[in-house]
Protein backbone atom coordinates (compact mmCIF):
# COMPACT_ATOMS: atom_id res chain seq x y z
CA UNK A 1 0.00 0.00 0.00
CA UNK A 2 1.41 3.20 -0.97
CA UNK A 3 2.53 5.28 1.62
CA UNK A 4 0.49 8.65 1.20
CA UNK A 5 -3.11 6.88 1.11
CA UNK A 6 -5.04 6.33 3.45
CA UNK A 7 -6.75 3.39 3.31
CA UNK A 8 -10.69 2.90 4.27
CA UNK A 9 -11.47 0.61 6.95
CA UNK A 10 -13.09 -1.75 4.36
CA UNK A 11 -9.76 -1.77 2.49
CA UNK A 12 -7.58 -3.03 5.80
CA UNK A 13 -10.26 -5.75 6.76
CA UNK A 14 -10.30 -7.50 3.34
CA UNK A 15 -6.50 -7.09 2.63
CA UNK A 16 -5.39 -7.11 6.18
CA UNK A 17 -7.43 -9.34 7.59
CA UNK A 18 -6.17 -12.81 6.57
CA UNK A 19 -2.38 -11.60 7.40
CA UNK A 20 -3.67 -10.57 10.86
CA UNK A 21 -5.70 -13.54 11.47
CA UNK A 22 -2.81 -15.69 10.69
CA UNK A 23 -0.46 -13.72 12.71
CA UNK A 24 -2.30 -14.07 15.56
CA UNK A 25 -3.03 -18.21 15.22
CA UNK A 26 0.55 -18.57 14.30
CA UNK A 27 2.03 -16.80 17.80
CA UNK A 28 -1.07 -18.40 19.85
CA UNK A 29 -1.90 -21.38 18.43
CA UNK A 30 -5.44 -20.74 19.05
CA UNK A 31 -8.24 -20.08 16.46
CA UNK A 32 -10.47 -18.33 18.72
CA UNK A 33 -7.63 -16.11 20.06
CA UNK A 34 -6.73 -15.52 16.62
CA UNK A 35 -10.07 -14.59 15.76
CA UNK A 36 -10.31 -12.27 18.91
CA UNK A 37 -7.26 -10.51 17.80
CA UNK A 38 -8.33 -9.61 13.85
CA UNK A 39 -11.77 -8.45 15.71
CA UNK A 40 -10.00 -6.33 18.30
CA UNK A 41 -7.35 -5.25 16.07
CA UNK A 42 -9.98 -3.83 13.39
CA UNK A 43 -11.92 -1.95 15.49
CA UNK A 44 -8.78 -0.57 16.97
CA UNK A 45 -7.76 0.02 13.51
CA UNK A 46 -11.25 1.63 12.48
CA UNK A 47 -10.90 4.26 15.39
CA UNK A 48 -7.67 5.38 14.71
CA UNK A 49 -7.98 6.15 11.03
CA UNK A 50 -9.63 9.20 11.68
CA UNK A 51 -6.53 10.09 13.08
CA UNK A 52 -4.21 8.54 10.84
CA UNK A 53 -1.16 10.18 8.86
CA UNK A 54 -0.32 8.78 5.63
CA UNK A 55 3.19 7.20 6.43
CA UNK A 56 4.05 3.73 6.99
CA UNK A 57 0.79 2.36 6.70
CA UNK A 58 2.12 -1.25 7.08
CA UNK A 59 4.37 -0.37 10.55
CA UNK A 60 1.27 1.18 11.79
CA UNK A 61 -0.78 -1.42 11.27
CA UNK A 62 1.23 -4.36 13.08
CA UNK A 63 2.52 -1.88 15.75
CA UNK A 64 -1.78 -1.81 16.40
CA UNK A 65 -1.68 -5.61 16.23
CA UNK A 66 1.27 -6.43 18.19
CA UNK A 67 -0.44 -4.12 21.28
CA UNK A 68 -3.62 -5.58 21.00
CA UNK A 69 -1.97 -9.17 20.91
CA UNK A 70 0.10 -7.98 24.19
CA UNK A 71 -2.97 -6.54 25.97
CA UNK A 72 -4.75 -9.76 25.25
CA UNK A 73 -1.80 -11.69 26.37
CA UNK A 74 -1.77 -9.33 29.36
CA UNK A 75 -5.31 -9.89 29.78
CA UNK A 76 -5.11 -13.36 30.16
CA UNK A 77 -1.64 -14.05 31.90
CA UNK A 78 -1.05 -17.17 30.41
CA UNK A 79 0.72 -18.89 27.84
CA UNK A 80 -0.60 -19.57 24.46
CA UNK A 81 -0.12 -22.96 24.55
CA UNK A 82 -3.18 -24.73 23.05
CA UNK A 83 -2.84 -27.94 20.32
CA UNK A 84 -3.23 -27.39 16.76
CA UNK A 85 -7.06 -27.90 15.95
CA UNK A 86 -8.83 -29.60 13.29
CA UNK A 87 -9.48 -26.15 11.73
CA UNK A 88 -5.85 -26.18 9.89
CA UNK A 89 -6.87 -29.12 8.35
CA UNK A 90 -9.92 -26.96 6.22
CA UNK A 91 -8.95 -23.99 6.27
CA UNK A 92 -6.39 -24.46 3.92
CA UNK A 93 -6.24 -21.60 0.95
CA UNK A 94 -4.95 -24.09 -1.61
CA UNK A 95 -6.03 -27.94 -1.71
CA UNK A 96 -3.27 -29.99 -2.57
CA UNK A 97 -2.93 -33.85 -3.02
CA UNK A 98 -4.12 -35.74 0.28
CA UNK A 99 -0.28 -37.23 0.25
CA UNK A 100 0.61 -33.85 0.68
CA UNK A 101 -2.00 -32.88 3.03
CA UNK A 102 -0.81 -35.15 5.49
CA UNK A 103 2.75 -34.46 4.97
CA UNK A 104 2.36 -30.54 5.22
CA UNK A 105 -0.26 -31.18 8.05
CA UNK A 106 2.42 -33.10 10.11
CA UNK A 107 5.24 -30.57 9.06
CA UNK A 108 2.84 -27.60 9.60
CA UNK A 109 1.93 -29.19 12.90
CA UNK A 110 5.50 -29.59 14.28
CA UNK A 111 6.78 -26.45 13.08
CA UNK A 112 3.69 -24.69 14.65
CA UNK A 113 4.49 -26.65 17.89
CA UNK A 114 7.75 -25.45 17.39
CA UNK A 115 6.84 -21.86 17.20
CA UNK A 116 4.72 -21.91 20.10
CA UNK A 117 7.93 -22.71 22.45
CA UNK A 118 9.92 -20.01 20.79
CA UNK A 119 10.69 -16.94 23.23
CA UNK A 120 7.66 -14.42 22.47
CA UNK A 121 10.41 -11.97 21.18
CA UNK A 122 11.76 -14.51 18.95
CA UNK A 123 8.42 -15.91 18.34
CA UNK A 124 6.52 -12.33 16.71
CA UNK A 125 9.31 -11.15 14.87
CA UNK A 126 9.93 -14.95 12.73
CA UNK A 127 6.41 -14.90 12.50
CA UNK A 128 6.18 -11.48 10.96
CA UNK A 129 9.04 -12.13 8.98
CA UNK A 130 8.09 -15.59 7.83
CA UNK A 131 4.29 -15.91 7.46
CA UNK A 132 3.56 -12.10 7.85
CA UNK A 133 5.98 -11.58 5.12
CA UNK A 134 6.95 -7.78 6.69
CA UNK A 135 10.92 -6.88 5.74
CA UNK A 136 13.16 -6.10 9.03
CA UNK A 137 12.08 -2.31 8.27
CA UNK A 138 8.61 -2.57 8.93
CA UNK A 139 8.92 -5.09 11.29
CA UNK A 140 11.36 -2.57 13.57
CA UNK A 141 8.71 -0.14 13.17
CA UNK A 142 6.25 -2.60 14.11
CA UNK A 143 7.91 -4.14 17.40
CA UNK A 144 9.53 -0.41 18.02
CA UNK A 145 13.57 -1.95 17.82
CA UNK A 146 16.25 -1.34 16.13
CA UNK A 147 16.89 -2.84 12.78
CA UNK A 148 19.83 -5.33 14.34
CA UNK A 149 17.74 -6.47 16.89
CA UNK A 150 15.32 -7.73 15.13
CA UNK A 151 18.28 -9.30 12.34
CA UNK A 152 19.26 -11.21 15.20
CA UNK A 153 15.80 -12.36 16.94
CA UNK A 154 14.92 -13.59 13.39
CA UNK A 155 17.92 -15.88 13.40
CA UNK A 156 17.92 -16.77 16.75
CA UNK A 157 14.20 -17.89 16.26
CA UNK A 158 14.92 -19.57 13.10
CA UNK A 159 18.00 -21.24 14.82
CA UNK A 160 16.37 -22.70 18.07
CA UNK A 161 13.18 -23.42 15.52
CA UNK A 162 15.69 -25.98 13.67
CA UNK A 163 17.24 -27.35 16.68
CA UNK A 164 13.51 -28.34 17.87
CA UNK A 165 12.67 -29.78 14.73
CA UNK A 166 15.65 -31.53 14.02
CA UNK A 167 15.92 -33.03 17.82
CA UNK A 168 12.79 -33.20 19.65
CA UNK A 169 12.90 -33.15 22.83
CA UNK B 1 28.93 -4.73 10.24
CA UNK B 2 28.60 -7.35 12.75
CA UNK B 3 29.56 -10.35 12.08
CA UNK B 4 31.98 -9.70 9.62
CA UNK B 5 35.33 -10.19 10.34
CA UNK B 6 37.87 -10.95 7.38
CA UNK B 7 39.16 -14.71 6.92
CA UNK B 8 36.25 -15.79 9.69
CA UNK B 9 33.20 -17.28 9.03
CA UNK B 10 29.88 -15.32 8.17
CA UNK B 11 28.06 -14.71 11.28
CA UNK B 12 24.31 -17.05 11.40
CA UNK B 13 22.94 -13.65 12.05
CA UNK B 14 24.27 -11.94 8.30
CA UNK B 15 23.72 -14.93 6.75
CA UNK B 16 19.65 -15.02 7.72
CA UNK B 17 19.57 -11.31 6.38
CA UNK B 18 21.40 -12.37 3.52
CA UNK B 19 18.71 -14.87 2.95
CA UNK B 20 15.94 -12.58 3.69
CA UNK B 21 17.96 -9.67 0.85
CA UNK B 22 18.28 -7.46 3.69
CA UNK B 23 21.85 -6.89 3.49
CA UNK B 24 23.15 -3.56 2.54
CA UNK B 25 25.76 -3.58 -0.68
CA UNK B 26 28.75 -3.34 1.76
CA UNK B 27 28.16 -6.46 3.38
CA UNK B 28 25.94 -8.10 0.69
CA UNK B 29 29.79 -7.62 -1.36
CA UNK B 30 31.53 -9.50 1.42
CA UNK B 31 29.33 -12.29 2.13
CA UNK B 32 28.78 -13.22 -1.50
CA UNK B 33 32.57 -13.19 -1.86
CA UNK B 34 32.73 -15.83 1.38
CA UNK B 35 30.35 -18.37 -0.19
CA UNK B 36 32.09 -18.69 -3.13
CA UNK B 37 34.63 -20.47 -1.19
CA UNK B 38 33.51 -21.38 2.05
CA UNK B 39 31.62 -25.23 2.54
CA UNK B 40 30.71 -24.53 6.03
CA UNK B 41 28.79 -21.33 5.63
CA UNK B 42 27.27 -22.92 2.61
CA UNK B 43 26.16 -25.82 4.79
CA UNK B 44 25.15 -23.03 7.02
CA UNK B 45 23.27 -21.20 4.44
CA UNK B 46 21.11 -23.94 3.28
CA UNK B 47 20.21 -24.82 6.93
CA UNK B 48 18.88 -21.56 7.34
CA UNK B 49 17.37 -21.56 4.01
CA UNK B 50 15.20 -25.42 4.87
CA UNK B 51 14.48 -24.32 8.34
CA UNK B 52 12.81 -20.94 6.61
CA UNK B 53 11.06 -23.37 4.01
CA UNK B 54 9.70 -25.16 6.79
CA UNK B 55 7.88 -21.91 8.53
CA UNK B 56 6.68 -20.96 4.50
CA UNK B 57 5.21 -23.70 4.23
CA UNK B 58 2.75 -23.53 7.30
CA UNK B 59 -1.05 -22.90 5.35
CA UNK B 60 -2.14 -19.72 5.28
CA UNK B 61 -5.47 -19.56 7.17
CA UNK B 62 -8.64 -18.28 6.39
CA UNK B 63 -10.37 -16.23 8.76
CA UNK B 64 -13.60 -17.64 9.91
CA UNK B 65 -16.60 -16.01 8.60
CA UNK B 66 -18.20 -15.41 11.65
CA UNK B 67 -15.00 -13.09 12.50
CA UNK B 68 -15.41 -11.54 9.11
CA UNK B 69 -19.19 -10.94 9.88
CA UNK B 70 -18.64 -9.58 13.84
CA UNK B 71 -15.93 -7.21 12.71
CA UNK B 72 -18.61 -5.38 10.38
CA UNK B 73 -21.66 -3.85 11.75
CA UNK B 74 -24.58 -6.57 12.60
CA UNK B 75 -27.36 -5.41 14.77
CA UNK B 76 -26.16 -2.09 14.14
CA UNK B 77 -27.80 -2.03 11.05
CA UNK B 78 -31.42 -2.90 11.63
CA UNK B 79 -31.42 -0.08 14.24
CA UNK B 80 -29.75 2.34 11.40
CA UNK B 81 -32.65 1.56 8.97
CA UNK B 82 -35.19 2.04 11.60
CA UNK B 83 -33.88 5.40 12.57
CA UNK B 84 -33.06 4.23 16.20
CA UNK B 85 -29.31 4.70 16.77
CA UNK B 86 -27.77 7.47 18.51
CA UNK B 87 -26.41 10.57 16.49
CA UNK B 88 -22.55 9.40 16.98
CA UNK B 89 -23.30 5.82 16.17
CA UNK B 90 -25.29 6.70 13.06
CA UNK B 91 -22.30 8.79 11.54
CA UNK B 92 -20.03 5.63 12.49
CA UNK B 93 -22.38 3.44 10.22
CA UNK B 94 -22.92 5.94 7.49
CA UNK B 95 -19.36 6.34 7.50
CA UNK B 96 -18.89 2.96 7.47
CA UNK B 97 -21.28 2.04 4.61
CA UNK B 98 -19.74 4.36 2.29
CA UNK B 99 -16.90 2.04 1.87
CA UNK B 100 -17.91 -0.97 2.52
CA UNK B 101 -19.69 -3.32 0.29
CA UNK B 102 -20.43 -6.00 2.54
CA UNK B 103 -22.10 -4.14 4.82
CA UNK B 104 -24.30 -2.64 1.81
CA UNK B 105 -25.41 -5.33 1.18
CA UNK B 106 -26.62 -6.33 4.62
CA UNK B 107 -27.96 -3.47 4.54
CA UNK B 108 -29.92 -3.82 1.79
CA UNK B 109 -30.78 -7.20 2.17
CA UNK B 110 -32.09 -5.95 6.12
CA UNK B 111 -33.96 -3.44 4.22
CA UNK B 112 -35.95 -6.02 1.75
CA UNK B 113 -36.90 -8.01 4.59
CA UNK B 114 -38.13 -5.31 6.26
CA UNK B 115 -40.11 -4.14 3.51
CA UNK B 116 -41.51 -7.52 2.76
CA UNK B 117 -42.59 -8.20 6.47
CA UNK B 118 -44.23 -4.29 6.11
CA UNK B 119 -46.14 -5.11 2.67
CA UNK B 120 -47.71 -8.76 4.83
CA UNK B 121 -51.55 -8.03 3.60
CA UNK B 122 -53.42 -7.29 6.94
CA UNK B 123 -56.17 -10.05 7.39
CA UNK B 124 -59.65 -10.10 8.06
CA UNK B 125 -60.31 -12.14 11.05
CA UNK B 126 -61.91 -15.41 10.31
CA UNK B 127 -65.90 -15.37 9.76
CA UNK B 128 -66.91 -17.04 13.32
CA UNK B 129 -64.64 -15.08 15.18
CA UNK B 130 -66.12 -11.76 13.43
CA UNK B 131 -69.22 -13.33 14.94
CA UNK B 132 -68.43 -13.88 18.61
CA UNK B 133 -67.38 -10.33 18.06
CA UNK B 134 -70.07 -9.18 17.60
CA UNK B 135 -71.91 -10.99 20.05
CA UNK B 136 -69.79 -9.76 22.32
CA UNK B 137 -70.20 -5.93 21.25
CA UNK B 138 -73.92 -6.15 21.04
CA UNK B 139 -73.69 -7.23 25.13
CA UNK B 140 -71.82 -4.61 25.88
CA UNK B 141 -73.16 -2.04 24.40
CA UNK B 142 -76.80 -3.08 26.28
CA UNK B 143 -74.50 -2.62 29.57
CA UNK B 144 -73.84 0.75 28.00
CA UNK B 145 -77.56 1.30 27.63
CA UNK B 146 -78.22 0.17 30.88
CA UNK B 147 -75.56 1.99 32.92
CA UNK B 148 -76.44 5.33 30.52
CA UNK B 149 -79.95 5.20 31.45
CA UNK B 150 -79.09 4.80 35.18
CA UNK B 151 -76.11 7.85 35.20
CA UNK B 152 -79.24 10.31 32.90
CA UNK B 153 -82.04 9.26 35.53
CA UNK B 154 -79.93 10.16 38.56
CA UNK B 155 -78.86 13.45 36.36
CA UNK B 156 -82.16 14.40 35.54
CA UNK B 157 -83.44 13.78 39.51
CA UNK B 158 -80.34 15.60 40.76
CA UNK B 159 -80.89 18.88 38.53
CA UNK B 160 -84.76 18.61 39.64
CA UNK B 161 -83.32 19.10 43.19
CA UNK B 162 -81.04 22.11 42.39
CA UNK B 163 -83.81 23.86 40.37
CA UNK B 164 -86.32 23.35 43.27
CA UNK B 165 -84.00 24.51 46.07
CA UNK B 166 -82.95 28.23 46.95
CA UNK B 167 -79.28 27.67 45.83
CA UNK B 168 -78.05 27.10 41.80
CA UNK B 169 -75.32 24.72 41.01
CA UNK B 170 -74.42 26.39 38.08
CA UNK B 171 -70.28 25.27 38.11
CA UNK B 172 -70.61 21.90 37.30
CA UNK B 173 -70.42 20.94 33.83
CA UNK B 174 -72.73 17.99 33.90
CA UNK B 175 -72.24 17.14 30.67
CA UNK B 176 -68.48 16.25 31.39
CA UNK B 177 -69.49 14.92 34.52
CA UNK B 178 -71.80 12.50 32.54
CA UNK B 179 -69.34 11.42 30.11
CA UNK B 180 -66.78 10.37 32.80
CA UNK B 181 -69.06 8.83 34.86
CA UNK B 182 -70.15 6.74 31.24
CA UNK B 183 -67.16 6.02 30.75
CA UNK B 184 -65.77 4.72 33.61
CA UNK B 185 -68.91 2.55 33.92
CA UNK B 186 -68.03 1.40 30.87
CA UNK B 187 -64.47 -0.04 31.07
CA UNK B 188 -64.48 -0.75 35.11
CA UNK B 189 -66.60 -4.03 35.65
CA UNK B 190 -66.79 -3.33 39.67
CA UNK B 191 -67.95 0.00 39.19
CA UNK B 192 -71.91 0.45 40.32
CA UNK B 193 -73.91 3.42 39.19
CA UNK B 194 -74.93 4.78 42.53
CA UNK B 195 -78.65 6.21 41.67
CA UNK B 196 -79.65 9.55 42.62
CA UNK B 197 -82.56 9.56 45.90
CA UNK B 198 -85.17 12.19 44.97
CA UNK B 199 -86.37 14.31 47.59
CA UNK B 200 -89.15 11.88 48.58
CA UNK B 201 -86.97 8.98 48.97
CA UNK B 202 -88.11 7.14 46.21
CA UNK B 203 -85.20 5.89 43.38
CA UNK B 204 -86.27 7.26 40.00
Amino acid sequence: MADDLVPSWEDVARLYGRKIYNFAYRLTGNPDDAADLVQEVLLRVRKGLAGYTPGSFEGWLWRITRNAFLDSVRKKKRRPESPLPDEDRWTMATSPSPDEVLASVRLSENVQAALLKLPMEFRESVVLCDVVGLSYEEIATAIDAPIGTVRSRIHRGRKLLREMLTWPV
Amino acid sequence: MAGLIPNRHVSGEVLSAYLDGELQSGELDVVVDHLGGCQACIAEFHELKETRAWLRTLPELAVPDRVVRSVHYGPELSAFLDGELGLVEQREVTDHLAGCLYCREELQELDAARVAIRSLPRLEPPVLLEVAARRTGHTRRWRLVTVTAGVAAALIVALGVAASGPEQVADIDLDSFADRHVARASVEPGFAVIPAVGPTGATP
